[in-house]
């Protein structure tokens, strides 16, 4: 069935998945000796540490002028990234973005994982007409045109922390429920679920105890390339000034700069480099975690 | 641009069937990204170097219109040779305002007027004394009572099919504004126009209406086609207010009108003015955005932009290629203000208000968010007004100091909350008063809305506390300035953006108003305006941040630009292109 | 075929659901009319609606929607009367030029240097590939475009800043096309940039199994040419995965497009729709979402039959594992 088959996220490949999957320690070294993924890592925890742990030392207000409208970076009064339309430290406002910006793409990926998860499980552990049902309803919500769609919900009804996380999730958890129940399809009918069934385990505690661990490996990957997702569609969003003006987000900063660019290209430039590298960091992990528990994709 | 349509669509059709072809073929790669190839010389489109004149202008002299001629509007020189070496020529300019058809008659607003107004006649032009000038009317009289305007028209004037314009179009146009355009004021004490004779309008008032004659100025006043329109439809979806067959009164015609992308106009060969216009073409291009304007003018695809903001101003002051000037558009008075809504709980309290003005850095703010460019306005009328009282009673200073003092004293110590609502534009302000306002307990809450509709829904029904927005004087205190302070102008939600959305009301300042409005003196008009503008600031239900310099920015080229007091908004036939 | 009634059943399904959006959020077209005028009376206000049937109720609206959809009549913009189905396909032809020379070169580019990478799969070379790879994904495409912007094309002549062609610009079919290849250039690369990432990996997978396979061991032992194993046999079935996203992908593609036309002022449908959600143009706006959804659908449809087409001849080959 073509369905099953699809690609569901850039980096799994039409048909292949956890078979095989390697042993814990197996695929950490494989991680390990990943140069690419170890790169992931280091970028990742930096974005990390930039945005929880150095506010904690900084005592500065990001709204805050600190100097002359759109002063360069390096230059007299400019900080070490310059300022804004308003005066405001680039630096700071890096620093204090990246908080809000891991925030709202954490909650959209928790609305993503948890009902293209249960969705998918559902789907795939039951068949029938529960499956029919829900891939009709996927189906559905695959058809609306991505971040269209999320523009139009979020201008709608007003950009608010809740409004931009339901949009983003609504357009993004199809993906999620397709793998998923991939996943079960393919793992229901191993020997050790049909060995749990005989014994007489309940649906919900094969579900939960015995499929979900093994198709963790790929839902993990799959997490991860979620919330780089979402944080370059919340970008976009803020981008086209469909931000949420409390949280301050690095896509809030660009699309506030963006009137300005010509004169002032630093504003969008920085907080944008800060999108990029979380998302790369992201993206190479997942990388990493999908080649380490693939055998067929170890290099020879 | 139907070309570059069918071209787009060729392409991607033959790029879908290139995917689909690799996709079963296999080895063959095809891509059919058509890779650049010349380099098309960006800097000059206009083909033209004016060298050859075509409108012959022999008759040179009946330029400068017989009676009541002051100089004319700008240095509009000697250089009225018989052949007009100036004449010809392609003008581009970027236009960021969305437009919805060119029929001014019906229609406020910048985006409609700019276009209007090179297609569309007035009666008069205005100079820079705001003294009126002949345009389609060669000279018109005001009888002593005030209740009689005469207007004596040209008798050349053709419209763009070739019919001759009659007293029987002005006072079609006149009572299509009465009974449509926004501007209520404008025509309200209109009570017949008489078209007896084909080129003599008379006007009846009920009252003296000194704004009468500025209401005859090129965007607000265009003199539509009665034979064209006066067909029973319903004027304000008229099916002839757009399009390519756009008839009209003005010095050029519409050949392509696309108000997505482009209008462009041609030279009207028949113009009443001999001679003009002297530009052959105008191309003016629909721009998404600002930056687009912006880029595009670096680039050398256009002649002229209005400068969206102070800091690209900035940026082509430091730009030799270009010229930057503040000049034009004075009539409009643009104010930059806060409104503040009066029926809100808090701000229903006079000292809530004046202390929110004396804790906002407004010199701050115009140095910072207009990097220098505006000046301090203390009252609703533009500071370039004579009725502007300089010296009323304000609270632009800052002190907030005094304002925590003035909260207290009425028990606010302890601050409050504001909701303001702003679209992405109206941030920086929102951000720069939000900060200025913390400082004395005040938190103002931003509610950021996405579009206009919603924003003015908003301000127009009440539910806000406090907004930034522009209002504009539109020359003549009665069109632009009554309708914020006028009790009757209060109107219930859904309420009416831009109307006296502060909720204001004192009957004093009423009666000054109105005693302003029905008068030709103008030292009396001055004295009720000086008075009411005292009395309003004391009441401080707007805090006023000050008043832009309009920028305009163009190529060295273009000559003679339209930086009169409507700026952009007046005919630009006496415009012409020197050189590349 | 079932499926074809399904996809009508989706179709209705997404109008219904924009509708409704569209209707329950505050504030409509006439406020934006109301607002342009910079003032009108509450009469205005209401004439406004009543005109444009603002005040049925709501289903009566939606009713007569579906009605007129259904004969073709996406009706008419509310803010300045063109037609919607005209208004659409003018700009409908840039935003496909866009997303298919988009994809095209993720595809071409991508396919290379995923093919290149699966050759040699642990080099230096491969690793590096991945990486740069992934950071088409992880740029921002409005991001990307702006610097491209800012630090190619307001620099180097020979790119222009906005927009699919010069303005006034006469010459005849060949100029003109090279003029529209000329602004092709930076937004094209910016949105497929994004797809590169996926279909470089997708690619360098796929092929990885595909000459491993039996199938292509087979070819090899036959003596025929590297070059022949890897192009002919290779990529036929390696690209057969590739090829079913790419179908998908033109929606995404449509939908991205949105943030380059932005950047680059490119004459699309994606501004469109974002110009008319700001002015609360419902007709325009739903024709645009409609279009979208169709065209997803329409593209789920063919490549389902494309694949099914394919189908049969890799069960026979029994070679790849797809």
């Amino acid at each position: 069935m073509p369905e099953s088959l699809q690609p569901v996220s850039p980096d799994l490949p039409a048909g292949v998945s956890g078979i095989g999957a390697a042993p814990g320690r197996e695929a950490l070294r494989m991680f390990v000796r990943n140069k690419a993924a170890i790169f992931g890592v280091f970028l990742l925890t930096s974005m990390l540490i930039l945005s929880f742990i150095v506010p904690l030392f900084f005592d500065r207000d990001p709204g805050a002028r600190v100097g002359g409208p759109h002063v360069s970076p390096g230059s007299e009064g400019g900080g070490l990234m310059g300022t804004d339309n308003l005066g405001r430290d680039i630096w700071t406002i890096v620093i204090y973005g990246g908080a809000a910006t891991l925030k709202i793409a954490a909650g959209a990926s928790a609305m993503i994982i948890f009902v293209g998860l249960s969705l998918g499980a559902l789907a795939g552990y039951y068949g029938g007409w529960v499956d029919s049902l829900l891939m009709r309803i996927t189906e559905f919500f695959q058809v609306l045109p991505g971040l269209l769609f999320a523009i139009v919900v979020v201008a709608l009804f007003e950009p608010s922390y809740w409004t931009i996380t339901f949009a983003i999730g609504s357009i993004s958890w199809p993906q999620l429920m397709r793998l998923t129940r991939a996943e079960f399809l393919r793992i229901k009918n191993l020997e050790y679920v049909k060995a749990a069934r005989a014994i007489g385990a309940s649906d919900l505690r094969i579900i939960t105890r015995v499929i979900l661990p093994n198709a963790l490996p790929t839902l993990i990957v799959s997490a991860t390339l979620i919330m780089g997702a979402a944080i370059v569609i919340e970008a976009g969003l803020a981008f086209l000034g469909l931000g949420d003006p409390g949280s301050l987000s690095w896509g809030f900063a660009i699309g506030r700069a963006r009137e300005f660019f010509t004169t002032n290209w630093w504003a969008v430039t920085f907080p944008g480099m800060a999108i990029f590298l979380t998302v790369l960091g992201l993206s190479l992990v997942g990388d990493g975690l999908q080649d380490a528990y693939n055998p067929k994709l170890r290099g020879r | 641009m139907k070309r570059m349509q069918s071209l787009q669509k060729l392409l991607a059709l033959l790029l879908a069937f290139a995917l689909l072809a690799a996709a079963c073929g296999g080895s063959d790669d095809d891509d059919g990204v058509a890779a650049g190839g010349d380099d098309t010389d960006q800097a000059d489109e206009a083909p033209a170097d004016g060298a050859e004149d075509e409108a012959p202008a022999d008759d040179a002299e009946d330029e400068a219109p017989a009676d009541d001629a002051e100089d004319e509007a700008p240095a509009d020189d000697e250089a009225m040779t018989d052949e007009d070496e100036r004449a010809g020529g392609t003008l581009t300019f970027a236009f960021v305002s969305a437009l919805r058809h060119l029929n001014g008659t019906v229609q406020s607003g910048y985006a409609t007027a700019v276009p209007g107004t090179q297609v569309n006649a007035s009666p008069l032009l205005f100079d820079e004394n705001y003294q009126p000038q002949p345009y389609l009317a060669e000279s018109w009289d005001v009888s002593d009572d005030g209740l009689t305007v005469t207007l004596n028209l040209r008798d050349n004037a053709l419209f763009h099919d070739g019919v001759p314009i009659t007293s029987e179009d002005v006072a079609f146009s006149i009572l299509t504004s009465q009974a449509n355009h926004p501007f209520k004021a404008m025509f309200a004490p209109v009570v017949s126009v008489d078209s007896s004779d084909p080129l003599v309008a008379v006007i009846s008032l009920s009252e003296p209406h000194p704004a009468i004659l500025m209401a005859m100025s090129p965007g607000l006043l265009p003199i539509i086609p009665k034979h064209i329109f006066d067909d029973g439809q319903d004027m304000k979806e008229h099916p002839r207010n757009s399009g390519d067959d756009f008839i009209g009164s003005g010095p050029f015609r519409v050949v392509e009108y696309d108000p997505s992308e482009v209008i462009r106009l041609e030279k009207f060969d028949d113009f009443f003015l001999e001679g003009y216009p002297l530009l052959d073409e105008i191309i003016i291009d629909i721009v998404p955005d600002p930056n687009t304007a912006i880029l595009g003018l670096e680039n050398g695809d256009y002649d002229m932009i209005t400068s969206p903001n102070a800091a690209a101003t900035q940026q082509f002051e430091e730009d030799d290629r270009f010229v930057v000037e503040a000049k034009g558009h004075e009539a409009i008075g643009q104010i930059d203000w806060l409104f503040l809504n009066t029926r809100s709980d808090v701000l229903s309290t006079v000292e809530a208000r004046q202390a929110i003005s004396l804790a906002i850095d407004q010199q701050g703010w115009r140095d910072i968010v207009q990097l220098g460019r505006s000046s301090a306005n203390v009252t609703g009328i533009q500071n370039a007004s004579p009725f502007y009282n300089a010296d009323a009673t304000n609270y632009d200073r800052l002190a907030p100091d005094e304002a925590t003092a003035l909260l207290e004293s009425v028990g606010l110590g302890d601050g409050f909350e504001l909701d303001m609502p702003a679209t992405a534009a109206m941030l920086p302000t929102a951000e720069f008063i939000q900060q200025d306002l913390s400082a004395i307990g005040v938190t103002v809450n931003i509610r950021q809305v996405p579009d206009f509709p919603t924003w003015a829904a908003a301000v127009a029904g009440g539910t806000y506390d406090i907004t930034y927005t522009q209002v504009w004087n539109w020359g003549d205190p009665v069109i632009g300035v009554h309708r914020s302070y006028d009790c009757e102008n209060r109107i219930e939600p859904p309420g009416v953006i831009w109307s006296n959305n502060a909720w204001y009301c004192n009957e004093e300042v009423d009666a000054l108003l109105d005693t302003a409005a029905a008068t030709f003196d103008n030292d009396a008009r001055q004295a009720a305006y000086f008075e009411a503008s005292e009395l309003i600031n004391q009441d401080a239900p707007i805090v006023y941040l000050g008043k832009p310099d309009w920028y305009q920015i163009r190529k060295p080229r273009v000559q003679n630009p339209p930086t009169g007091i409507w700026g952009f908004m007046s005919p630009w036939h006496e415009v012409w292109l020197d050189g590349e | 075929m079932a499926r074809i009634a399904q996809a009508l059943g989706l179709i209705l399904a997404v109008i219904v659901l924009n509708f409704t959006l569209i209707h329950v959020a505050p504030g409509d077209a006439a406020d934006v009319i109301a607002g342009d005028q910079s003032a009108s009376s509450p009469e205005e206000l209401a004439e406004i609606r009543a005109r444009y049937g603002l005040d049925d109720p709501f289903v009566v609206q939606l009713g007569n929607y579906v009605g007129d959809v259904v004969q073709g009549d996406l009706g008419e913009s509310i803010w300045d009367g063109q037609s919607v189905t005209s208004l659409i396909f003018d700009r409908l032809g840039a935003t496909a030029l866009l997303a298919f020379s988009a994809l095209a070169f993720a595809f071409v580019v991508g396919v290379s240097i995923g093919t290149i990478a699966a050759r040699k799969p642990t080099s230096l070379l491969s690793q590096l590939i991945t990486v740069l790879a992934l950071v088409g994904f992880a740029m921002p495409a409005f991001w990307s475009g702006l610097l491209l912007l800012i630090f190619v094309a307001v620099k180097v002549d020979f790119f222009p800043v906005s927009g699919n062609h010069d303005l006034g610009f006469e010459g005849n079919w060949f100029e003109s096309l090279l003029d529209l290849g000329q602004h092709l250039i930076l937004p094209a690369l910016t949105l497929g940039f994004i797809f590169l990432a996926q279909y470089s990996r997708l690619s360098r997978a796929s092929m990885l199994e595909v000459l491993e396979s039996d199938y292509v061991r087979t070819a090899r032992a036959k003596g025929l040419s590297e070059r022949s194993v890897v192009f002919k046999h290779g990529l036929r079935n390696g690209l057969i995965p590739v090829v079913t996203i790419l179908g998908l992908q033109f929606g995404t593609a449509l939908s991205g497009a949105i943030l380059v036309e932005t950047v680059f002022a490119w004459p699309g449908i994606g501004r469109l729709a974002f110009d008319a959600l700001l002015r609360r143009d419902a007709p325009v706006l739903l024709g645009v979402l409609l279009l979208a959804s169709v065209v997803v659908i329409v593209a789920n449809l063919l490549t389902d039959l494309t694949y099914r087409l394919i189908d049969p001849r890799i069960r026979v080959t029994g070679g790849v594992n797809a």
